[in-house]
């Protein structure tokens, strides 16, 4: 019982940092179709702000988690502006833009902040840890479980209940009706992209405490990132929370019995068989195209 | 069947030509650009002249070690051109066939790896682990060698496996992916999960692979008593004519009637497919091709290096190639050499310096951006629509007349 308790745990607990990284990224190319490869590196802007607002200002990581959402948002915003803008119809080539930013994101990070490991203190008043059903669980991997479900919801609410998230959904469907409704396409896509990249920021904030922070820690999660929404299917924020569940305890499971490397190979040949008989996701949206 | 085929394409194109009068409605630059030349009849005039210019440029390559004696720099060239032959296979099956492989570096591991087996077993004798084993075997306590390294033991079969077996894995992979009709972005997150997952399994496996050590101390690449020593002109000779010989090779697929058919799945899947054409066979070829020839450079990278290693099948490498042949130019075979040997020549002198060794990747992070937004031909595209310019200066009016409505549908295209 213990064992199974913390499994399932450890499961929620990869499905819930899961969550956290892909929704922006699913939210971005549910949207406006673009993949960003630099997503990746906006968890990791997010993780160094923490760090930075930490080390130079004291600022609790708490306290610094509203400033960095605004500046990752900021700087998501101006990559739209000046790249992404311009190659909305070409697909293929955004994957190679985007990439592009991200390796002169990680190498201006290398360049100020030094390539060595950063460490950020976690929240003092979350750092004890929490017995649940006999399995003993850090305090802060439930706050992260319970905040990324937070986060999720309130991404819902906006999509579901706001005329912003009326507009998104319009452009979704059809962007060419919805512009002529007098919807601002170019607009939206850009508070869009910025929203996005600001959840990416949270999510590198949130995850500081528990990895070390290096420039390259954020190639790891774009490709984690990906798999989840593929598997979700991109049009659903649904199918992103429950694929992220799966793929968490998934992961978790197979690291338990096998080893890492072999767990992380096996769940990419679920993926790319899936893409392959399944390329619009298990868990699609019913829209009228 | 195949036969009535044939002749749908030129039909094709010409019923392209025909229909479409408003400028704007030409989606296809380089359909058009067939055309006008067909009509002129310098179609074949221009393939000479891109003959001779390959021609040259390998010519150029040939004669280096001529007027270079220094061992290290040979190397170091000799690795650069291997990086050209890399980039030539990804322009194959990008450039000419619209897959997007994000995973080039696999096959070009793989084909490392076959060339690192063969020459590692040829050590044994010299070095004599327990019972003629690898090094790395007897580290990790192997007690008999495993049985898909014993065929390794003659180099006949290392080479050809090299060569065959990136091919077969691109052949099954592609199976799996064009069988489903998987295109685009999917296809190339495909081939991207794909590589990772033979990089983590020859990571895992280190009993067999030298996990994250790769495979190293080899023995040197001999054929029929020659010596191909890694730092010396024998080698960089090797790479160089291999290189030219792959490079004349992909450029007659390109121009035969199954490359000019891929081409035309690259720009109209559907109508190809309409035509009867088995769309996935003909991508099947050029992935398994440009997987052949990405082995091959793998092979050749192994002897200039003298070791194999999983970075060989990593992602870095992987997105590199992309780069290379985004920045010389995707749809030219020689466009994409050159621009894997200017980046990464640049990238080698520049490297050299402390202070540029930072920069250098910011920079080319920023190139390439640019590169993406402004020229998505690459080098290449630029000088050809130079060329052009230049020709349609010249008198022929009756030529300016098709050219200009070309020029029009380009700046629709790159204003949208």
């Amino acid at each position: 019982m213990e064992i199974f308790v913390s499994q399932i745990m450890t499961g929620l607990s990869i499905g819930s940092i899961l969550l956290l990284v892909a929704l922006g990224l699913a939210i971005i190319y549910g949207v406006t179709g673009v993949i960003n490869l630099a997503h990746g590196e906006f968890v990791m802007l997010g993780a160094y702000a923490a760090w930075f607002l930490q080390t130079q200002f004291g600022l609790g990581l708490l306290a610094s988690l509203v400033p960095i959402f605004l500046l990752l948002a900021l700087f998501g915003w101006l990559i739209e502006t000046l790249v992404i803008r311009h190659l909305y119809d070409r697909p293929l080539d955004t994957i190679l833009a985007t990439w592009g930013i991200g390796v002169m994101a990680q190498q201006a990070i290398r360049l100020t902040a030094g390539g060595e490991l950063r460490y950020v203190q976690m929240p003092e008043s979350l750092s004890q840890s929490v017995n649940i059903l006999g399995a003993t669980d850090s305090a802060y991997r439930l706050f992260i479980l319970f905040l990324a479900l937070g986060l999720f919801a309130l991404t819902w609410g906006i999509y579901r209940y706001t005329s912003f998230g009326l507009k998104l959904r319009a452009i979704t469907q059809n962007r060419a009706v919805a512009s002529s409704f007098g919807i601002n396409a170019g607009r939206i896509y850009r508070s869009t992209f910025a929203y996005g990249a600001g959840m990416a920021g949270l999510a590198g904030a949130l995850v500081s405490p528990l990895k070390s922070v290096s420039p390259e820690m954020g190639t790891t999660y774009v490709v984690d990132a990906f798999m989840v929404v593929v598997l979700g299917g991109t049009q659903s924020l649904m199918g992103t929370l429950a694929s992220s569940g799966i793929l968490g305890e998934l992961s978790g499971y197979l690291a338990f019995y096998s080893n890492d490397t072999i767990a992380k190979a096996l769940v990419l040949l679920a993926i790319v068989v899936l893409i392959r008989f399944r390329p619009q996701g298990l868990f699609t949206a019913r829209v009228r195209a | 069947m195949s036969n009535q085929g044939n002749n749908r394409v030129p039909e094709q194109i010409q019923e392209k030509g025909v229909a479409v009068f408003r400028p704007e409605l030409r989606e296809n630059e380089e359909l058009e650009r067939f055309r006008v030349s067909v009509k002129n009849g310098n179609a074949l005039a221009r393939t000479k002249t891109e003959i001779a210019l390959y021609a040259a440029v390998c010519l150029a390559i040939l004669l280096v070690p001529v007027f270079l004696q220094d061992a290290f720099l040979l190397n170091k060239y000799a690795r650069y051109l291997v990086f050209g032959m890399l980039a030539v296979s990804l322009s194959l099956s990008w450039g000419y066939a619209g897959i997007l492989n994000l995973g080039q570096a696999m096959t070009f591991g793989i084909g490392s790896y076959c060339m690192a087996m063969m020459l590692k077993l040829k050590t044994i004798p010299v070095h004599t682990g327990a019972d003629g084993l690898p090094d790395f075997m007897v580290w990790n306590n192997v007690t008999e060698l495993p049985w898909f390294w014993t065929p390794f033991y003659s180099p006949l079969f290392g080479v050809l496996a090299g060569i065959l077996l990136p091919a077969g894995v691109a052949a099954l992979l592609g199976w799996f992916v064009f069988k489903g009709r998987v295109t685009g972005v999917y296809a190339a997150i495909i081939t991207l999960a794909a590589m990772v997952v033979v990089q983590l399994v020859i990571i895992d496996q280190q009993a067999f692979t030298g996990g994250f050590n790769g495979i190293t101390d080899l023995g040197q690449f001999d054929v029929a008593g020659f010596t191909f020593d890694a730092y010396g002109s024998s080698s960089y000779y090797l790479v160089a004519i291999c290189l030219t010989v792959t490079l004349f090779l992909a450029l007659a697929i390109t121009k035969s009637k199954a490359g000019l058919i891929v081409q035309a799945i690259r720009d109209q899947e559907d109508r190809v497919r309409f035509f009867g054409y088995d769309v996935a066979l003909y991508k099947i070829f050029i992935f398994s091709v440009s997987a052949a020839i990405a082995g091959l450079a793998g092979m050749l990278y192994t002897v200039v290096m003298e070791f194999a290693s999983p970075t060989f099948l990593g992602v870095p490498l992987s997105l590199s190639v992309v780069i290379w042949v985004a920045v010389g130019g995707r749809q030219s075979l020689l466009g994409a050499m050159l621009g894997a040997l200017i980046v990464t020549g640049v990238q080698g002198a520049l490297s050299e310096s402390e202070t540029f060794l930072d920069t250098w990747t910011l920079i080319m992070g920023l190139l390439f951006v640019l590169v993406v937004l402004f020229l998505p031909q690459g080098i290449a595209g630029a000088f050809a629509s130079l060329a052009r310019r230049f020709e349609r200066q010249r008198p022929a009016p009756k030529q300016a007349q098709h050219a200009e409505p070309i020029a029009n549908g380009r700046e629709i295209e790159s204003t949208r």
